[in-house]
């Protein structure tokens, strides 16, 4: 199985919850996340492998049966390849409000799955952006291979191991039961994995292309960071005084001002820091969750 | 004993924890850092006794590695592609001094281009450093093969240093069930390091690395350090033994994996030795004689057993995961001149460069390797190394150039 997230939303840890109440429950198991050169906002994926003998397999997961994306957003971003290998898989899980609207677009052909994970980790635990706990149970419930008390030890090694105290980790397990509880297993066939690679001969390419080199000033444009946006800043024109230190302090230039002064956020490129709300002094700059409907 | 989802990287702190290192001098870089982490942690609460010191880079790291291997202390170290070859004029100079001691690479490509997968030029670099090698496949044999190498670096035959190399993000971030040890049992196995060799001490006048400058009397302590990681293949032989004595896991210098009646043979070596194991699993269904020769040991290069393994079969296929400019793959030459040493022939043998940097090798791209082997044959001439590599990763990379401003150039004809 496959995981998607940002980082800072426990998609490592989620993998990891799965994979240790997967190894509890006497499975073979692998887990591992890839970062980047990431940072918080940016897609993260980990991937867990389950089997009741030796793993012969490593690295990336390209052909998953369970494809678990803790954040919708990243449906629209190729980069973040939430969608390789979703034609073959058992089931596509999104936390999200908003499967109609996935499902109305028609671009999906998997069977999906949804559970809108961060509303019920904001009532269980008071924290939305900490997914790990409710997407490792979704998947453990979707895999069809793990109880809910192994799911339980899983939760609860983890968190431990993480260092959150008693309490916490109560609230954690009730927020794995009730997940769990809302949803269904998923049948998991068995499938053969076929791939033939066509190999490229290889030839000498002028120097000019077989450098790493880059030609093209400001090609960091093309590389939309506004969705790592998890909180949306905006700015309330009424009160603002076009001091400008928002404009200063934003420290990925998505602030410009416009011909009378004021500023005007590039949302393309703000990553959502917040930094900016923090410098305003008129608290004319308010945050809103970042809600984006595929 | 405790089965537990380790990490690789926790896998070789374990494995220091448990040999009960005095001495951990560290030089903090990513990816390796959750060993010295779970190292300095443990010092700091007292679970290990001794010395956790951070330097200022990776030479003068190894340096005191050497040195305090030189007092007779069980030292421990570690670090990554860059820091390794940062290190190089360091490891020479303490391999010289025969000292034993551990060093963990977490093996990445190198710089330039900067990326952050795993590819084995970098502890390449260091196989002609008088270091034992050992490349390591899975979490559980980076924890086992830490406490052995104490054992083999110590011996008195070898008194050398030692390194145990698993590669990034396959092995050093993966968690896979590890068998940690009995304490007591390791303690059988490896009992506290008592030096037979003169060491530092207040008492005894030493000095160490000296001088020589003249070419017969160098000659003479070079050939003395050849012989003795000559030796730590027999050495290496007997800790295996003891090993699965106490804990049921046997390792040999070379891994054979299906190889009894296999006619075409992969070799490979590291964490994508298990991607191969499949394909050699695919084929075997489909009724091919199909087999995989993992090195685990690089150096001493366990030759003779090569030659016994690779002799009589029809096809043989080297996978580097590393690339030497203008030649191609290191390990194709190596496993070549333990042949030719041989006196036999392979009718058969041919050069695949494949998981550079981290790039994946596919289960098609084993096919390929597989039927290109099983199609081969001696008349076709001198062939080139050959990149795996397909069509649409070249198409992808040339669309990441257009946007770098180099679709300009084309290909030179
Ligand atoms: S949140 Fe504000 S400061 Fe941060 S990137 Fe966006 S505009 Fe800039
Ligand atoms: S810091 Fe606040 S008041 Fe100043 S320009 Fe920005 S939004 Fe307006």
């Amino acid at each position: 199985m496959r995981f998607h997230g940002r980082g800072g939303h426990g998609i490592k840890t989620a993998s990891r919850i799965v994979g240790t109440a997967a190894f509890l429950a006497g499975y073979e198991v692998q887990d591992s996340p890839i970062y980047g050169a990431e940072r918080r906002g940016a897609p993260v994926t980990a991937f867990t492998r389950i089997a009741s003998s030796a793993i012969l397999e490593r690295g990336v997961i390209t052909q998953p049966d369970l494809i678990i994306c803790g954040d919708e957003t990243l449906l629209e971003s190729p980069a973040s390849g939430v969608l390789n290998g979703v034609e073959q898989a058992a089931a596509l899980f999104i936390n999200t409000r908003n499967l109609e609207a996935i499902r109305a677009q028609g671009k999906l052909h998997v069977r999906m799955v949804a559970l809108d994970i961060t509303q019920r980790t904001s009532d269980r635990i008071g924290k939305a952006s900490a997914l790990s706990v409710g997407l490792g149970a979704a998947a453990a419930r979707l895999s069809g291979l793990i109880s809910c008390e192994q799911l339980g030890e899983g939760v609860r090694t983890e968190l431990e191991e993480l260092g959150l105290d008693a309490p916490m980790i109560e609230k954690n397990l009730l927020l794995a039961q009730e997940v769990y509880a809302e949803l269904e297993t998923v049948t998991v066939e068995p499938r053969k994995f076929s791939a033939t690679a066509v190999i490229h001969k290889m030839g000498y390419d002028h120097v000019l292309l077989g450098t790493p080199s880059i030609l093209a000033p400001g090609n960091a444009e093309a590389r939309q960071t506004g969705a790592w946006r998890v909180e949306r800043p905006e700015i309330d024109y009424d009160s603002c005084t076009r001091c400008g230190l928002c404009f200063v302090h934003c420290p990925d230039g998505a602030i410009a001002l416009d011909e009378q002064g004021y500023p005007v956020i590039d949302y393309d490129h703000c990553k959502g820091c917040l930094i900016c709300l923090e410098q305003c002094p008129r608290h004319s700059i308010r945050s809103k969750k970042e809600v984006r409907s595929w | 004993m405790v089965r537990r989802m380790l990490t690789g990287n926790a896998a070789a702190a374990w494995g220091a924890r448990l040999a009960q290192v005095e001495y951990v001098p560290a030089f903090p870089i990513t990816p390796q850092t959750e060993i010295i982490e779970s190292l300095a942690t443990w010092f700091a609460d007292g679970t290990l006794s001794g010395k956790f010191v951070t330097m200022d880079s990776e030479h003068s790291m190894v340096t005191a590695a050497g040195a305090a291997a030189a007092t007779g202390v069980r030292t421990f170290t570690a670090t990554s592609s860059q820091g390794l070859v940062y290190a190089m004029e360091a490891l020479y100079t303490v391999s010289g001094w025969r000292v034993p001691f551990v060093l963990v690479n977490v093996s990445r490509g190198l710089s330039s281009p900067i990326t952050l997968g795993p590819d084995h030029n970098d502890v390449l670099a260091a196989r002609d450093a008088g270091f034992i090698q050992i490349h390591v496949e899975t979490c559980q044999e980076v924890l086992d093969s830490v406490l052995m190498a104490f054992r083999i670096a110590e011996d008195v035959r070898v008194s050398l240093p030692t390194l145990v190399n698993l590669d990034g993000f396959f092995l050093s971030f993966t968690r896979e069930p590890v068998e940690i040890p009995d304490a007591k049992l390791v303690q059988e196995f490896l009992p506290a390091f008592h030096p037979q060799h003169p060491v530092f001490s207040g008492s005894q006048s030493l000095a160490q690395g000296v001088a020589v400058l003249d070419g017969a009397t160098y000659s003479y302590f070079r050939y003395q350090m050849h012989r003795a990681l000559e030796n730590a293949l027999e050495v290496h032989e007997e800790v295996a033994e003891a090993f699965s004595r106490l804990f049921g896991r046997r390792y040999r210098a070379l891994e054979e994996y299906g190889m009894a009646d296999a006619e075409i043979v992969l070799v490979m070596a590291g964490s994508f030795a298990t991607k191969g194991k499949a394909a050699v699993n695919r084929w075997r269904e489909q009724g091919r004689k199909v087999g995989l020769l993992r090195l685990r040991m690089l150096r001493p290069q366990p030759a003779a057993d090569i030659a016994r393994s690779l002799i009589g079969r029809k096809a043989v296929g080297v996978i580097d995961q590393n690339i030497s400019p203008g030649l191609g793959g290191i390990l194709y030459q190596e496993v070549s001149g333990a042949l030719a040493s041989a006196g036999e022939r392979v009718p058969v043998m041919r050069s695949f460069i494949g998981g550079l940097g981290g790039k994946d090798i596919s289960q098609g791209e084993f096919d390929w390797v597989l039927e290109a082997l099983d199609g081969a044959k001696p008349s076709d001439g001198p062939v080139p190394c050959q990149l795996l590599f397909t069509d649409a990763e070249y198409e992808q990379v040339r669309m990441a150039l257009s946007i770098a401003g180099k679709s300009q150039g084309g290909t030179a004809s």
